[in-house]
């Protein structure tokens, strides 16, 4: 029997998307079954992400009306050998066209199949959040360090407060830039983390690398050298079980010519 | 013991109804008296009104209507107030709710509003845009970022006391300050923000408590030094 995790946040453009498929494929290289659902109805991108979008036939509001099977709609990605499932969302209808009891029985039919399913919320906290949490039995709250998706996290966490998971949340952390928290210019880890008073699951620096990778439909975790791919791998070890240090976010100093000459000259 | 008696007294007529007695009885000997009082008074046009005293019975919703009813057959006959010598557990938890002083200690975050009945300790944390609405007093020894209101929602001799340096807005009754920086650096760590005679919010210090209010000690009870 899998687990299913909402990966929410509240405010838009935080990197919800880009972490289910990032965090789903990096579980799948792991040799775990994973089944991604998108519950973006409207505005699906999950597929682009993951470069599955040509591969549509069904999608989840289909599975809902008893259009398809749940099977006919779960499109497969081929890199990975039976292990890496999506259902797409819907495109031509609004948030208000599935209810709460349909999520929770597509991801409760889901969920014996599969070691981890992972829903991806709508921006908001209308319908589509309350679909998306319905059938999860904890959350995954993603935020960047900017105030107002820091604020904005805190209200989910509320929402989720009134609304309870079996789990605790989890909180990740997204699209930091060390130089910035290093000059204190925006929030810190330590700082949100205890704000929001929710685990931390791990944290992802910000890399250009994230925005190409997404174009070409290839998550950031298969690039192997990657640091924010690193950082998407180091949270799927850690969802298995597994105890991994938090990533160091020291920035690199390099000396200057004279720094160094002057360094050979000090006393030790 | 009847069933009910009329009896007169300075203040005016009191009915009693029997609490000993069945409630259909008391009610029927009720009219028998209206009655009576009627034909006595047939010439006169004064209107009396009568005090229905009810002992240790709480009448039911069904039951004062059915008394209204009853004096709504007699034009000149009306009820001034039904009084009782027992009131509702709940209305009796509400009565104890508003004299307590709650222990809050808890996290109110970003959008969640949380309204207390009575003087509030508060331990926790309110985040920015989280709101803590008391209807009496409240003492501040957690971290506000939010909005406070004490004497919610319009009674201005209520207090705020402790630090609230970091919140966004505190409110008493109907008075409220938006804090800023300009304002923050008035306000000293251990304040007592009050309504003045100004009918304005006024930033205290605690030593002054006594000058401001010194109803306020009074208020809370309790006994001192046995």
């Amino acid at each position: 029997m899998g687990k299913a995790y909402v990966i929410t946040s509240g405010k838009g453009g935080v990197g919800k998307t880009t972490s289910t498929a990032n965090i789903g494929t990096a579980l799948a290289m792991m040799g775990k079954r994973v089944c991604l659902i998108d519950l973006d109805l409207g505005l699906r991108n999950l597929d682009v992400v993951l470069g599955l979008d040509n591969r549509i036939m069904y999608d989840i509001v289909d599975v809902a009306d008893g259009r398809a099977k749940l099977g006919q709609a779960l499109v497969k990605d081929k890199r990975f050998d039976d292990l890496l499932y999506l259902l797409p969302a819907a495109q031509n209808t609004d948030k208000d066209a599935l209810n709460e009891d349909q999520v929770m029985e597509i991801v409760n039919d889901l969920k014996p199949d599969f070691d981890y399913v992972l829903i991806d919320c709508p921006a908001g906290i209308e319908q589509g959040f309350m679909n998306a949490i319905a059938g999860a039995d904890s959350a995954i709250i993603v935020t960047t360090p900017e105030i107002s998706a820091v604020r904005d996290a805190d209200r989910v966490v509320g929402l989720l407060e009134q609304h309870p998971l079996q789990e605790q949340p989890h909180l990740i952390i997204n699209r930091i830039r060390k130089h910035m928290m290093a000059d204190g210019s925006v929030m810190d880890v330590d700082e949100i983390t205890h704000h929001l008073g929710v685990e931390l699951l791990g944290i992802i620096v910000d890399d250009d690398e994230v925005i190409t990778t997404s174009n070409q439909g290839e998550p950031v975790v298969l690039d192997p050298n990657n640091l924010a791919g690193q950082g998407y791998r180091d949270i799927a070890r850690r969802l298995e079980g597994e105890s991994v240090p938090l990533m160091s976010l020291d920035v690199e100093q390099h000396p200057s010519f004279w720094q160094r000459v002057t360094g050979w000259f000090k006393r030790s | 013991m009847e069933a009910t008696t009329l009896k007169g007294t300075q203040d005016g007529y009191e009915i009693i109804l029997n609490d000993q007695a069945a409630m259909d009885a008391a009610f029927e000997t009720l009219e028998k008296i209206l009655d009576g009082l009627k034909t006595q008074m047939a010439t006169s046009d004064k209107h009396i009104t009568f005090d229905i005293i009810t002992g240790n019975r709480l009448l039911t919703s069904a039951q004062r209507q059915r008394l209204e009813n009853i004096f709504a057959n007699y034009q000149l006959f009306s009820i001034h107030k039904v009084i009782s010598n027992v009131i509702t557990k709940e209305k009796a938890q509400r009565m104890k709710d508003l004299e307590n002083v709650h222990i809050l200690d808890r996290v109110i975050r970003n959008g969640q509003e949380v309204n207390v009945e009575g003087d509030v300790l508060f331990l926790g944390q309110i985040h920015q845009g989280g709101k803590l609405f008391v209807s009496g007093n409240i003492f501040v020894m957690g971290t506000v970022e939010g909005i406070v209101q004490a004497g919610f929602p319009n009674i201005e001799s209520k207090f705020i006391i402790g630090d609230i340096k970091t919140a966004q807005q505190v409110r008493i009754g109907e008075q409220f300050e938006i804090l800023d920086d300009s304002t923050r650096s008035k306000i000293k760590t251990n304040t007592v923000i009050y309504v003045n005679d100004l009918h304005t919010l006024a930033f205290g210090e605690l030593e002054d408590l006594k000058q401001i209010s010194p109803k306020f000690f009074n208020q809370i009870g309790g006994t001192i030094n046995g």
